[in-house]
């Protein structure tokens, strides 16, 4: 066991492998209040990576409901469970990490965790759109809604110190020292699905034909051409961008994803008293009560929420989130001027200048060089 | 002293050869641990029911959870395994027997595990170390695997086969003017661009290769999580599960050209150990039961059964030994005879 230092949990833990942390790591944020459920990221990455025989229940992308969906079902649920009691001291985090608990406990495993069973796989979308509580008579909106849902959005978090790695007893998981991204060697797997059981987001998958198991690449051929995920580009929304993050300390707040999550703690890590380090961090639903919040993403909900309302006043933040979605390549610097917001590779090239605030045209009734009227028809 | 007729002191020499006999070999057993000979006979048993294996001698070798790495097994659930051995010369065979009260082939569904058993074998002439080898000590492991059996009766298990009722219309690559829904591996799959999703298959992996010719893999092994599966597999076997017993036979020949592979040489003693897997207990990899070591010797071409488990020559002294101590107890109730009685005094 080795001893590692994890920002967000602020404090050191064990680790059965030395921190080494790769040159670059892939990281997204994720604006959950933008999030309508489409599922065209589930539908993205499914028809790119998980059409073969074997994959079909697989979506290394989901989108589920919360409070009472899970892809597998309960997977949270079952993961708080195991994990016991979540104790915060401040910032820093008190209570044992899933590596920490395998130690202190006796099941034999380096981390604790469970194995979803087939039905648990199945109806990815159950739970979709259905609501925390009733709606009684004389209820009326407010913020936060009395009664709540909101979509969670979910890929692998390339951790950077993955559960699935630490349990693998044949060191055939990796983590890439260019990128961070997380992969399975398909020569080495031999299924015997530790990995599986470890993983709390249960975001690595067993294919039932191959009997070896799988999980979300980051679409790792599109980074190395400097291009966005698929679930990123594809995103109707436009409710996520990708970019590296970096340590506190290391933080570039000219990179998207370091100044949302460093620069304005808008943006939070899912879980993190797992202890894995996950690099994918959401934008918190502000219409959702705040002590479901702090069980997910921690006690920075409040001040993340805060901002996130007072974004539209903030024009490099407002800029960062203009800038989802507007290019399908991969935002290494971002700069907001002039009421506009620019997006650069890693060359300097510009690749995506977007204004904060639409413009506004007047269209007249009655079009003269046409001799028409113009409907305002839907 | 009374009258001792001839007839009880020839009785009595014998008992005393008897009595010396059993305590010799008792001596010679303890110092050489359980043993198995491979049973010398011109044809090896055709499969695991042939009732030629009900005379070859067997072992039972017990079984313990492996607790030595992570993931552990914490409890056994299966306690022994019984060791048979036939060879003719050219091949051998092992029959592995164990108690299994539930049969489980598939490892088709994400939460189904599949039986197995294996047999490690040293490489060349040291000892290895239990569980795996050792850098510098390498070992050959022969693994067979219930769902390979049944991949290789059935055909390839297919995600029919877990789900008969299941549907789907289409896949990139599959041409669905020549192959109809729901489809089947490998057959329709075996396309350009449909191959790359089944990324296991596509890679060589082991354990998604449909065209299997073994139910046996033939690997590897230096050390925990080294294992490797062999470019040359030379082991073949059948296993059948029957009324809560898992029947499971090895075969391969005695002599292969591979220098990492183990060398059975009749005459020669060597170290096996065992490993047994239960499926409806997700037991795989690392999580199993596991032996000691037991040795095998090979009985060379040409001898009959009972086969001696020693030198030759410590049985020829051994014998004359056991002779010069029954003349010897005759003489000496003779002679307690003849002073008794008074029939003589020195001869």
């Amino acid at each position: 066991m080795s001893k590692v230092f994890n920002w967000q949990i602020n404090r050191e833990m064990d680790y059965p492998y030395e921190a080494a942390p790769p040159k670059k790591q892939f990281g997204a944020v994720f604006d959950i209040n933008k999030c309508i459920a489409c599922q065209t990221c589930s539908m993205m990455c499914k028809n790119a990576w998980t059409s073969g025989r074997g994959q079909e229940y697989m979506f290394w992308n989901n989108v589920e409901t919360k409070p009472y969906g899970g892809y597998p079902q309960q997977w949270d649920v079952q993961a708080l469970s195991l994990l016991g009691p979540q104790t915060w001291n401040g910032n820093t985090y008190t209570g044992k990490t899933l590596i920490e608990a395998a130690m202190a406990g006796t099941d034999g495993r380096p981390v604790v965790g469970y194995t979803p069973d087939a039905l648990e796989w199945a109806n990815p979308n159950i739970g979709e759109d259905e609501s925390a509580g009733l709606i009684e008579s004389g209820t009326y909106f407010a913020l936060p809604h009395p009664v709540w849902s909101f979509y969670l959005q979910r890929v692998c978090n390339h951790c950077s110190y993955p559960a699935c790695l630490a349990s693998c007893p044949r060191t055939a998981i990796y983590k890439r020292p260019e990128d961070g991204i997380v992969l399975v060697d398909q020569e080495r797997c031999r299924g015997y699905r530790e990995c599986v059981r470890s993983c709390p987001f249960k975001k690595m998958m067993y294919n039932i034909v191959t009997r070896v198991s799988e999980k979300c690449i980051a679409c790792f051929p599109r980074v190395e051409q400097g291009l966005q995920p698929y679930c990123t580009t594809g995103c109707i929304g436009r409710i996520r961008i990708n970019g590296w993050i970096h340590s506190p300390q290391e933080a570039d707040l000219e990179s998207p994803v370091d100044f949302l999550v460093h620069g304005r703690k808008i943006a939070l890590p899912l879980y993190p008293q797992f202890g894995l380090m996950n690099n994918i961090y959401y934008v918190p639903p502000i219409h959702v009560p705040t002590p479901y919040l702090v069980q997910m993403f921690g006690l920075g909900v409040e001040q993340a929420i805060q901002r996130y309302k007072e974004a539209k006043d903030d024009p490099e933040t407002l800029g960062v989130f203009m800038l989802m979605g507007a290019t399908e390549r991969w935002v290494e610097k971002f700069r907001v001027v002039n009421g506009e917001a620019i997006g650069y590779d890693a060359k300097g090239d510009e690749i995506a200048r977007v204004p904060l605030k639409e413009p506004v045209q007047i269209r007249q009734n009655y079009d003269a060089s046409r001799l028409v009227f113009r409907h305002n028809t839907p | 002293m009374v009258d001792v007729p001839l007839i009880n002191k020839a009785a009595l020499a014998l008992l005393v050869t008897f009595a010396f006999g059993l305590a010799a070999q008792g001596v010679v057993l303890a110092q050489q641990g359980p043993q198995l000979t491979s049973i010398y006979r011109s044809k090896l048993p055709s499969s695991p029911a042939d009732g030629a294996w009900k005379d070859v001698p067997l072992a039972e070798v017990p079984l313990t959870p492996q607790m030595a790495i992570k993931p552990t097994l914490l409890a056994a659930t299966v306690s022994s395994v019984s060791v048979r051995s036939v060879n003719d010369g050219a091949k051998v065979a092992f029959l592995l027997e164990w108690a299994d009260s539930s049969r489980d082939v598939s490892a088709s569904r994400q939460d189904l595990f599949r039986d197995a058993a294996a047999i490690e074998f040293p490489v060349g002439t040291d000892i290895p170390a239990i569980c795996m080898g050792v850098r510098g000590q390498m070992v050959n492991i022969w693994h067979w695997k219930a769902d390979w059996q049944e991949d290789i009766v059935k055909g390839y298990q297919d995600v029919v086969d877990t789900y008969p009722n299941f549907y789907k219309d289409a896949y990139p690559g599959v041409n669905i003017l020549t192959a109809t829904p729901p489809f089947r591996f490998p057959a329709d799959f075996d396309t350009p661009a449909a191959r790359p999703f089944m990324i296991g298959w596509q890679a060589g992996n082991p354990m998604s290769q449909p065209q299997r010719t073994s139910p046996v893999e033939d690997t590897n092994a230096v050390g925990y999580s080294t294992i490797t599966h062999k470019v040359k597999q030379q082991v073949d076997g059948v296993g059948t599960w029957d009324q809560g017993v898992w029947r499971v036979m090895f075969v391969r020949a005695l002599q292969v050209e591979d220098v990492d592979a183990a060398s059975i040489t009749p005459g020669k003693e060597m170290p096996l150990a065992f490993a047994v897997w239960n499926g409806a207990n997700q037991e795989v990899g690392a999580r199993k039961q596991t032996s000691t070591f037991l040795n095998v010797t090979v009985e060379p071409a040409g001898e009959n059964a009972a086969g001696l488990g020693a030198e030759p020559w410590v049985f020829i002294v051994g014998l004359a030994l056991l002779l010069a101590a029954g003349y010897g107890a005759f003489r000496l109730v003779d002679r307690m005879e003849r002073v008794s009685t008074g029939t003589g005094h020195e001869q």
